[in-house]
């Protein structure tokens, strides 16, 4: 190696560690405001001394009264199992629906195909909020609100889960086509091209709807409480704890709702962490065909 | 201008040129599109016409199976033998008659007027009471009426369906050829049909549970239900055909200048859906660069970090930012213990209205970035390693093969994305309510109703305006004109980015 | 198949639910639930109440049930805000509770929904001899009682530490907030976010805003906001919220926020966590008087109670049954065991004069504020909004604002107040003249058409000396023009002849010249 060469590695070198030193700067900064609303969380909910909001962060009184109140004296069990449940039958029917729905609009060709596509994208441009109201008249006539809002938030969910087609068939989009057509000569219907080849290399998108589908039904608070109207068998963590920040009830329930949150935040932060690779996999895949 | 001379402009031009197209081709695609629905109004009839002959022909040289079908769905079917497709014809006619029977008359009955008896009361003196009556449900009727309709739809569709089946299955057995038996049908549903088997439960619920709700909540603009009309317990409502869409679009009506406010509100929602979008999407694409430097340990560290804000539930992170911003929250608080400001000088974050809406962006971003990061993360990966060692050679620095490299690969791949995540944040409802509610309040809003704010985005008026005032109408107006906002962008964009056009491109 | 599948799955399944809902069960009254003679009746009633007494509500309904062993009784108790009740009631009244607690401020919404079932004769005597007079208006709509009162105590007042605000500046408003700025402390009163609370400076100043209301609609107002003594109460509004001090808040955690409040402006319902986090500092008292251009007022504020509501029902035993569990909970013994709990205000006048109850410290503050207070009737939604703005335009003037610039905030009020009286473009269009005119004894509209825009014209009338009439709008006495503007007198006839009548309309499209053009 020439000595310009060398010295021209030792000044990028330079220049490099300059760039990294300033950039892991940046990233300390960044990582400090993502993380300090959590960790603020996470502390208000070991608070004792007191009930409501307060100007200090750190506790005074350091304790686990929080949980033990709100697993012994609340409702929050209930809430809780409740939205478990939704969000895991959510999570498999509605992953199975999207890939039928996204596998047929992306491999097979048929007439109506477009029309359909057009169909959907013209839907989801009215706001969903309109609809709550016939919603809720329809679940009610189906007996599923107030204490049977459960059932009835799923059937809606899962319902209306077809819509959300558009990153999973984008991802069916970048698998080759030719796989296809290779299985359906040598005599496969289409039925076993679709399990036998397809699916397996679809992991990625399959957690990646499964997961955001599991993901979902935690952070409903306008839907949910719409439909569970006010009664607490039928109501989900977000409708719960939102009922806790209400002016008559905030003061005393603050660090209870800190604690819920915290208690609420634990599995599904650790499950997304976990599948964060399929996560990037699927919406890279996907979500950049729109 | 020539192929060769489009490829010559840059990229800004290349913009221009198209945005110049979309704009001078509006009038020949109205007309279009009038020749359009004229062409498809006289093919319909023409179509129906044709129709029709052909059910005749059917009914004259068909058999008396093929007759009795018209009647009885199903039967020639079943009597040749293809039982499965029969007994479906047949179960469906039966399910018909039984519902139009039990239900489907009376709502179709009502459905001109949506009802007419309303709830009276009544004094019942020996238990001292006041005992009410309720009469019709406006709502229902509206809502199964549109039902029945559907179904009655559905039926013509199915009658016909099985007239052909007759024609088909005389035409084949007059070949001599054998008719499909039911296995058969049950074996192209996995094979050349498959798509039906597929489509069958995720369409049943997007028309049972998105499509029809729409369609109710279209019709309701043109009635009059309200907090005075709530449709049962205190009175029904009626038609009342344009009043309502009138209200969005006359611009004096005293000061209740309810479009004004309209105006207003959307301006703010396409300021912010602009701001939101690229925010987050040049700052999630920097982020993605610095995490994915070579060099920088603790990747997987850093990215796990940003993504808390979408693993955590938003009506818990947000609301407790927006209380950490409050005039006496946390935020304040320590800036004053800090002694970076005095007590008198607390920052207004949710009192002054352009604060607020710069503060809502920020906090948008903290929000966006994260998945931005991770989008951008996966696409630089794809990004073929063979560029940028070219450039290299060529002698293009970072910056260079940022711009010349990595941007253009970007924007062509997430051109769609952009689009969808406009849009979404045209509808970003969840930023707005937790954050600020919409606040602070605004003066020249307070008489549109649903104590519209400075910060309120047409999705959060239109939320408000459904639950505090129960004007349903106004809110069904309010949907429409969203809808006609978004279906307005993605036209306009769909025609001056061409890479959106093809969806074949990508593969 | 021929899409034969997805067709009928789609149907069936839409007439799955179209079946659940056949007409008779919606159309029909629901069925009464009568049992077979020689049983008791059972009877579940669904209960809503503030999420603080629901323990409390639950062992006073058991008590009720069992002092009825005729009936067999099931409750069930949900915690549901005063505040939003009314909301969910108004979204659906079928599947409502049967009886509810709402604040007083939504009982025009619920009378408008038909929420409310009227107490009986009987019952509305009982409730009119047991209860304080205050209460009972509350509980009064358009003259008709619709609910049973619950507390009376739903008003605000003054909370201060008393470590930092010393005793001699309780009664003025400067002090107070010079003591907060000195103490680096916050002053917490909702001068920017509420009506409610704004409306008090108003008050204290002598100005009114009184609305006559029919459901939602606004029959008429007189409302003087905007008026010399509304620009004095402007001007201490401006200088609360632009008070380096001022939090626009009314939540007890102010007291141990990041700065600590030292004077809160809230109502009795805070008391107890007040007390818990200040203790022996807590101090409670009636609002300060504040001055402007030398001249000293004290601060109003609005008093109002909660209500106890009960839905309408189809059967009337069962509804004879809510009317009795209302009145029960309403009674003496249940609002004093309410107190004893949660130190809610009773409107039972024996509970009201007990002992006890005249030695809360929060209800005697309370009670001094009263002497200050005004009924809260009923305002249209909007009022509530508009009223709020004052406060944040004024804050958004920030210190500097002129008399000028609280003079438009004023006016931009009026004017927003003034537009809430405009009815649908197509009544606001519709003008009419109505009098003694051609034989007519006010009974008939005479039409007026529109040309060119703007100006309104009858055709040609042979009018008589003497003969009176008025240009009205909407077919409707709400907005009608005389000789001396809106609502003003008749127009009179001067001599003999054809006239035509003609009308130009300002630009609030309310008000407008009248004249009568000889031919």
């Amino acid at each position: 190696m020439s000595a310009k060469t060398e010295q021209h590695h030792m000044r990028m070198s330079t220049k490099n560690r300059l760039s990294n030193t300033v950039i892991y700067i940046i990233l300390i900064l960044m990582s400090l405001i993502w993380l300090i609303p959590f960790i603020c969380i996470v502390l208000q909910s070991f608070r004792v001394e007191s009930t409501g909001q307060v100007g200090y962060v750190i506790p005074k009184q350091w304790g686990l009264d929080n949980y033990v109140t709100l697993f012994t004296q609340t409702s929050f069990p209930k809430w809780y199992l409740n939205t478990l449940f939704i969000a895991v039958v959510v999570a498999v029917i509605q992953t199975v629906i999207v890939l039928c729905m996204s596998y047929t609009l992306s491999r097979l060709r048929f007439k109506g195909r477009k029309l359909l596509m057009n169909f959907m994208l013209v839907l989801g441009m009215f706001p969903g909020f309109l609809t709550m109201i016939v919603l809720y008249t329809v679940l009610k006539d189906l007996n599923m609100i107030m204490e049977n809002a459960v059932p009835g938030l799923i059937l809606v969910y899962v319902a209306s889960s077809g819509m959300g087609y558009y990153v999973s068939k984008g991802f069916f989009d970048t698998i080759p086509r030719s796989l296809d057509e290779a299985a359906r000569i040598d005599g496969a219907t289409r039925l076993q091209v679709f399990y036998k080849i397809i699916l397996p290399l679809s992991k990625p998108i399959v957690i990646y709807t499964a997961l955001t589908a599991f993901m979902a039904p935690w952070g409903d608070f306008v839907f949910a409480r719409y439909i569970s109207n006010n009664n607490s068998a039928g109501m989900n963590v977000a409708v719960g704890l939102w009922s806790w920040l209400q002016r008559d009830t905030i003061s005393q329930r603050y660090t209870l709702f800190c604690a819920g949150g915290v208690i609420v935040a634990i599995p599904v932060t650790l499950l997304f962490i976990a599948l964060q690779k399929y996560y990037v996999e699927g919406v890279t895949g996907g979500a950049v065909k729109g | 201008m020539t192929d060769l001379e489009y490829l010559k402009l840059t990229k800004t031009q290349k913009f221009v040129y198209g945005l110049k197209k979309f704009f001078v081709s509006i009038p020949r695609w109205f007309a279009n599109l009038g020749k359009a629905i004229v062409n498809g109004i006289g093919g319909f009839f023409a179509f129906l016409g044709r129709d029709l002959k052909e059910i005749g022909t059917t009914f004259i040289q068909g058999d008396w199976k093929t007759k009795l079908s018209f009647l009885i769905m199903g039967f020639g079917s079943i009597a040749r033998g293809q039982v499965l497709r029969g007994l479906l014809f047949l179960l469906f006619e039966v399910v018909f008659i039984f519902y139009m029977a039990t239900s489907g008359v009376y709502w179709l009955g009502k459905l001109s007027t949506l009802g007419t008896v309303g709830p009276h009361e009544e004094y019942n003196e020996t238990l001292d009471q006041y005992v009410m009556t309720y009469g019709d449900n406006s709502f229902k009727i509206l809502l199964y009426g549109i039902l029945t309709i559907l179904f009655i739809i559905a039926l013509i569709y199915t009658w016909r369906l099985n007239v052909k089946q007759n024609r088909i299955a005389e035409e084949i057995l007059a070949t001599g050829k054998k008719l499909k038996s039911g296995k058969d049908d049950l074996r192209s549903l996995v094979d050349d049909q498959f798509h039906k088997t597929l489509l069958a439960l995720p369409l049943t619920g997007i028309i049972v549970f998105t499509a029809l709700p729409i369609l109710f909540m279209i019709l309701v603009a043109f009635t009059n239900y309200d907090a005075n009309h709530n449709g049962f317990s205190n009175a029904l409502f009626t038609w009342v055909g344009m009043s309502n869409i009138n209200q969005l679009v006359t611009w004096n009506n005293g000061s209740t200048n309810f479009s004004a406010t309209f105006g207003e509100i959307l301006t703010w929602t396409l300021i912010w859906a602009f701001f939101a979008t690229f925010s987050n999407y040049f700052l999630g694409i920097l982020v993605a660069l610095m995490i994915n430097k070579k060099g920088i340990r603790f990747k997987k560290l850093w990215r796990t970090i940003l993504v808390m804000t979408i693993a955590i539930p938003q009506f818990i992170s947000l609301l407790y930012v927006s209380k950490m911003f409050s005039n006496a929250g946390i935020v304040n608080g320590m800036l004053i213990d800090a002694g970076i400001i005095g007590f008198d000088g607390r920052i207004p974050f949710w009192d002054d209205p352009t604060l607020a809406r710069v503060m809502v962006i920020l906090i948008n971003i903290w929000i966006g970035i994260p998945y931005l990061m991770l989008i951008a993360t996966g696409i630089l990966m794809n990004i073929p390693q063979d560029l940028y060692e070219s450039a290299k050679i060529d002698g293009a620095n970072t910056t260079q093969q940022f711009f010349k490299i990595t941007m253009p690969y970007m924007l062509f791949v997430t051109g769609p994305y952009l689009l969808t995540s406009f849009i979404g944040n045209i509808n970003n409802f969840n930023v707005i309510y937790l954050l600020t509610g919409g606040g602070p309040a605004n003066q020249a809003f307070s008489t549109s109703g649903g104590s519209a704010g400075y910060t309120d985005l047409l999705i959060t008026w239109l939320f408000k305006i459904t639950t505090v005032d129960s004007n349903y109408k106004l809110a069904a107006v309010l949907g429409i004109a969203v809808f006609v906002v978004c279906a307005g962008i993605s036209l306009i964009v769909y025609n001056v980015m061409p890479s959106m056009k093809n969806e074949e491109d990508f593969q | 198949m021929k899409r034969l599948f997805t067709l009928l799955v789609v149907l069936l399944m839409a007439f799955s639910f179209s079946a659940c809902s056949s007409p008779s069960s919606s159309a029909a009254p629901a069925s009464s639930g009568e049992a077979p003679s020689g049983e008791t009746k059972e009877y579940s009633f669904k209960v809503w109440c503030a999420d603080n007494i629901v323990d409390l509500t639950t062992k006073q309904l058991n008590d009720f049930a069992a002092e009825h062993p005729e009936y067999k009784l099931t409750f069930a108790v949900e915690a549901v805000g005063e505040g939003d009740a009314a909301s969910y009631m108004i979204n659906d009244v079928e599947a409502g509770a049967d009886v509810y607690c709402f604040a007083q401020d939504q009982l025009a919404r619920l009378v408008q929904s038909n929420a409310l079932a009227k107490p009986g004769v009987k019952a509305s005597e009982t409730i009119a001899n047991e209860n304080t007079t205050g209460s009972i208006a509350n509980a009064t709509f358009d003259q008709t009682l619709y609910a049973y009162p619950l507390t009376a105590d739903n008003g605000y007042f003054m909370y201060y530490d008393k470590s930092v605000i010393p005793e001699e500046d309780l009664d003025d408003l400067s002090k107070l907030l010079e003591d907060c700025v000195a103490a680096g402390r916050t002053f917490a009163f909702e001068g920017t976010t509420s009506a409610w609370y704004e409306a008090g400076l108003f008050f204290g100043t002598g100005c009114v805003s009184e609305w006559v209301m029919n459901g939602t609609d606004i029959v008429s107002y007189n409302d003087t906001f905007n008026s010399d003594a509304g620009l004095k109460a402007a001007k201490a509004l401006k200088e609360i919220v632009t008070s380096p001090a001022f939090v626009s808040s009314s939540a007890a955690d102010e007291f141990q926020a990041n700065p600590k409040a030292a004077v809160l402006v809230t109502g009795t319902w805070a008391y107890t966590d007040i007390e818990n986090i200040l203790g022996e500092n807590l101090g409670a008292t009636d609002l300060p008087n504040f001055t402007v251009d030398g001249e000293t007022f004290h601060m109003g504020s609005f008093g109002g109670g909660k209500l106890i509501g009960v839905k309408p029902q189809t059967d009337a035993e069962k509804g004879a049954i809510a009317s009795q569990i209302a009145l029960y909970l309403t009674s003496e013994k249940c609002q004093l065991e309410r107190f004893d709990a949660v130190a809610w205000g009773p409107t039972n006048k024996v509970a009201a004069a007990s002992e006890a109850v005249q030695a809360n410290p929060g209800l005697a503050a309370f009670a001094l504020q009263d002497n200050y207070s005004v009924p809260q009737g009923q305002y249209p939604g909007a009022w509530w909004d508009l009223g709020k703005v004052i406060g944040s335009e004024i804050q958004a003037k920030g210190a500097g604002a002129t008399d000028d610039d609280l003079k438009a905030i004023l006016q931009s009020y009026a004017d927003s107040l003034a537009g809430l009286l405009t009815m649908d473009p197509e009544v606001a269009r519709a003008w009419t003249v109505i009098g003694s005119v051609l034989g007519d004894t006010w009974s008939t509209d005479i039409e007026m058409a529109e040309d060119p825009e703007g100006v309104w014209t009858t055709a040609d009338l042979d009018l008589k000396a003497g003969e009176e009439f008025k240009v009205r709008q909407g077919l409707s006495w709400d907005n009608n023009l005389g000789s001396d503007g809106p609502g003003g007198s008749n127009f009179v006839v001067e001599a003999d002849g054809t006239y035509q009548i003609r009308l130009t309309v300002g630009e609030d499209w309310t008000t407008g010249t009248v004249e009568l053009i000889a031919k």
